[in-house]
């Protein structure tokens, strides 16, 4: 009931009488709200419905049908790299009405956050950029690519193995592991010019980074101390050690804070989650119930880790509570790996067969969205 | 000769990091943190040396990585196993009779996930150099690497491809 009460409050400070329908505004927590398309109009409206409409939709937060049930009507016109958008709803009050400028996905996307946004009080994911590795070449590259798998454009073209990468926050640079030298080395890439730097090229492995929150330092698994390690590094490349221990240790990811890492270490025999402060002492285990507990994600609002966990032989997609500490499979089908929390800490990116698949962890409804690349692994989402 | 059990390699590293790293051998296992060392005490490790100035990689045409046999490991294990002692040994001696450098590169089979796989990768080289360090190997001449899950031996499915592809192969610079 919380968003319904957020939504309502907008709409009473809006001047729009709401309240003599109530009955069809009467929603569950996550259950979705009706709406309808008009139609967005201009040379390529047509174009620019499709994509709001998919945008929509895979929110999670709509169900697009015909105007008799629909509390919200939703229309638009785009012309001359302007959207001009429009939400009413079913008195005819305007809930939403602005403009957004930029090529048609890039505005259609943010007016499709926007909506989501101002109609449920979450984050919309349409703007979300995402990373990810492909084979396609006949080599493993590091590509780019819109969260709905438009607009994919291969970033490196190392001819070698160039994997594990990581988009900061706001999606202008993104950190990879590549073997150019011979060894594992962390790359640094300015998505805006291109710009490359290897940051990390201590002896032994460097690999496995992650962004901070603030997108001003970043984790990262270093093994010049002898054994595989978590240190915490400024843009630079240098840092200081977090972790101390004989066994190996991986795939760190921030709280929304910055203030903690989860991790995976196999300290106690197998892969297992632990949480630790980010200014370093030991790791506390996470009590997942699985065996095997890799590649941790801490969601945007700090109350869930999703990981991967081998289940009946399987790898899957699995979520922990750190309010309740109970673990969920989340994925269904065979060998989904490597998830990565959408901004709303409702959807969850993964990869599985040779895709990404987008997973409303609430509906469960799973979509592919990049496809036809080859190998596609180890996606990474901006926030 | 001495034989390889976990003590003795404890207290070898021991020895040997205190002169290469004062910090590498400390106590500081308290109740219920997650490190489970022997005896209060545990290791990490002995830190690598700088990598070769000439540029030489497991991948460079310097490296003759058919000279010793590949160390294989269990499933998602990092253990340097008692039916490897051999080419350890042989390895040990072949670096205590002269000046060359190895790189020995780790490898995973392919199941899990691949950032743990590159982990466990390097765990496994760094597994074979501590073995090589308690034989009596110099530190300064054993570079690693991992590539996790890349590059397998056997590119098929089931136990026999994964058995050969859970390895350590090691790289001699010429």
């Amino acid at each position: 009931m919380l968003r319904f009460v957020f939504a309502l409050a907008f709409l009473v400070t809006s001047g729009v009488v709401f309240a003599q329908e109530p009955a069809t505004i009467t929603v569950q927590k996550g259950a979705q709200l009706n709406a309808h398309i008009s139609g967005i109009s201009g040379g390529e409206g047509a174009k620019a419905t499709g994509v709001l409409a998919n945008d929509l939709t895979l929110s999670g937060a709509f169900a697009l049908g015909g105007t008799d049930s629909a509390n919200f009507i939703i229309s638009g016109t785009f012309s001359g790299g302007q959207l001009q958008g429009r939400v009413v709803d079913r008195s005819g009050g305007t809930v939403l009405e602005k403009s957004y400028s930029g090529d048609l996905r890039s505005a259609v996307h943010q007016f499709a956050d926007e909506t989501v946004e101002t109609v449920t009080g979450n984050a919309g994911i349409a703007t979300t950029k995402l990373a990810f590795v492909s084979n396609a070449s006949g080599k493993k590259e590091i590509y780019t690519s819109d969260y709905d798998g438009a607009n994919v454009r291969q970033l490196t073209r190392d001819g070698g193995i160039s994997v594990s990468p990581a988009l900061s926050p706001n999606g202008r640079e993104l950190l990879y592991t590549g073997y150019q030298s011979g060894y594992a080395d962390i790359y640094k890439i300015d998505l805006g010019s291109g710009a490359r730097t290897r940051i990390v090229k201590s002896p032994g492995t460097n690999s496995g980074a992650s962004f901070s929150p603030n997108g001003s330092s970043f984790a990262a698994t270093l093994s010049k101390d002898g054994n595989p390690e978590l240190y915490l590094l400024g843009s630079g490349g240098g840092g200081r050690r977090l972790t101390n221990t004989r066994t190996s240790e991986s795939s760190p990811s921030f709280s929304p804070e910055g203030s903690e890492l989860v991790y995976s270490s196999d300290v106690s025999g197998q892969p297992q989650l632990y949480r630790i402060s980010a200014s370093g002492g030991t790791g506390t285990r996470l009590a997942t119930s699985y065996g095997y507990c890799t590649e941790p994600n801490w969601s945007p609002d700090g109350k869930k880790i999703a990981f991967n966990v081998r289940n009946n032989g399987n790898f899957a997609v699995a979520v922990y509570s750190l309010g309740s500490g109970s673990t969920r499979v989340v994925s269904s089908g065979d060998d989904a790996e490597d998830p990565v929390w959408a901004r709303d800490s409702r959807h969850l990116f993964f990869a599985q067969d040779r895709a990404v698949y987008l997973l409303d962890v609430q509906t469960g409804k799973q979509v592919k969205v990049i496809t036809g690349l080859g190998k596609i692994s180890e996606p990474t989402a901006s926030r | 000769m001495m034989s390889l059990t976990p003590k003795t390699i404890l207290n070898v590293l021991c020895a040997g990091s205190l002169a290469l790293s004062l910090s590498s051998c400390k106590k500081g296992n308290k109740a219920g943190d997650q490190y489970a060392g022997v005896d209060g005490d545990y290791v990490n490790g002995t830190p690598l040396p700088d990598r070769p100035g000439d540029g030489a990689s497991f991948m460079s045409a310097n490296v003759d990585k058919t000279q010793f046999q590949p160390v294989r490991f269990g499933y998602d294990s990092a253990e340097v196993s008692a039916s490897e002692s051999g080419t350890i040994e042989s390895l040990a001696s072949f670096l205590k009779s002269g000046s060359k450098t190895v790189i020995l590169a780790g490898f995973t089979d392919e199941r899990g996930t691949e950032e743990y796989n590159r982990s466990l990768g390097e765990r496994r080289a760094q597994a074979v150099r501590n073995a090589l360090i308690a034989q009596g190997a110099g530190a300064g001449s054993i570079q690693t690497v991992s590539f996790g899950e890349e590059m397998p031996a056997s590119s098929g499915s089931g136990e026999d491809a994964w058995g050969q592809n859970r390895r350590v192969e090691i790289g001699v610079v010429k």
